[in-house]
């Protein structure tokens, strides 16, 4: 059932439980007016659900991974990139995904290239919803409340999200992966490395965010980054 | 939708729909056992077929049936201390 037609269901419902209400109380019958009430309570219910996360955004991540992997594989293996530096970099229409040997090349535009020597894959990526804007609270706060807008809410992607700051260094925890995506994480680019890393470089007003470390666990996902004002061609 | 979100609804809107027509045969009258009956319906679907995601707008209304719920329950305890 989708989105919508789950929401007209429930509105629907409200408004005869409204009626049935009404109805119940001009004839004096409460057990009609409890009838409405609960009735109501059902509508409401039903409207309500109508909001949980709708399995195309997840299918369109899946399908949207797979395309990427695929190319990006052989892509990696050409460019002896099988186990690079991993660094979203920030630009003002959209963010780059470095695939590179050194950390935060920052001199590269989309597609291949090299950059100081060693070769880079970039690629570009936007983010499909409006992210938070930033309101006194503190800045890991705000990255994980727009990493659980856009991996929870938005893709269904997992459960929960949770950042901790550590010494500059945001410890992110992705836990309760849903299937779909899961089986992209064996993979050289896999959908929550590259959300985290283009949200994080969203939120933090940051030119690079590198990605420090990638941990799979038995019950999620461990990232740890850095996020750098100026990069770095170290 | 998810699988488990479509059962939910469909397993809480059978029990409602059972509950409301038995409390009217059985001549029940009062608003309060409608409503808590229903809550109860739907937290304990909720408990059983957990769904695998939520939004915010699911854990507020989860936040606020259990207020009804809690009111409801209380005034009937009243009731009945005062009694």
């Amino acid at each position: 059932m989708s989105l919508n037609r789950l929401l007209v269901l429930g509105i629907n419902i409200l408004i005869a439980s409204a009626l049935l209400v009404v109805y119940g109380l001009l004839i004096g019958d409460s057990g009609l007016v409890g009838i409405g009430l609960s009735t109501s309570i059902l509508g409401g219910v039903l409207a309500i659900y109508s909001t949980i996360p709708q399995d195309p955004s997840l299918v369109a991540l899946a399908n949207y991974s797979n395309l990427l992997v695929n190319a990006v594989t052989s892509t990696l293996e050409d460019l002896d990139l099988l186990e690079p530096q991993i660094c979203a970099i920030k630009r003002s229409d959209s963010t780059l995904l470095v695939y590179s040997k050194i950390p935060c090349p920052l001199e590269v535009d989309p597609g291949i290239g090299f950059s100081g020597g060693s070769p880079y894959l970039a690629i570009p990526v936007n983010i499909p919803t409006t992210l938070y804007e930033a309101s006194g609270e503190s800045t890991s706060t705000l990255l994980e409340r727009s990493l659980t807008a856009v991996l929870v809410e938005e893709f269904s992607a997992c459960k929960s999200v949770r950042v901790e700051e550590e010494s500059g260094q945001y410890i992110v925890y992705i836990t309760g992966l849903a299937e779909v995506p899961k089986q992209f994480l064996e993979k050289p680019l896999d959908p929550y490395t590259l959300l985290v890393l283009t949200v994080s470089s969203s939120v933090l007003d940051a030119t690079c965010v590198k990605l420090i470390n990638r941990r799979v666990m038995p019950d999620g996902i461990l990232l740890v980054l850095r996020a750098e004002k100026s990069g770095a061609e170290d | 939708m998810e699988r488990r979100t479509s059962i939910l609804v469909l397993v809480y809107a059978f029990l409602v729909v059972v509950s409301i027509i038995s409390l009217y045969e059985l001549g029940e009258r009062r608003v309060d056992v409608y409503v808590s009956l229903n809550i109860l319906a739907y937290y304990v679907t909720y408990a059983v077929i957990r769904p695998t995601y939520t939004s915010r707008h699911v854990r507020v209304l989860n936040i606020v049936l259990f207020i009804v719920f809690a009111l409801v329950a209380s005034y009937r305890v009243y009731e009945v201390l005062m009694k």
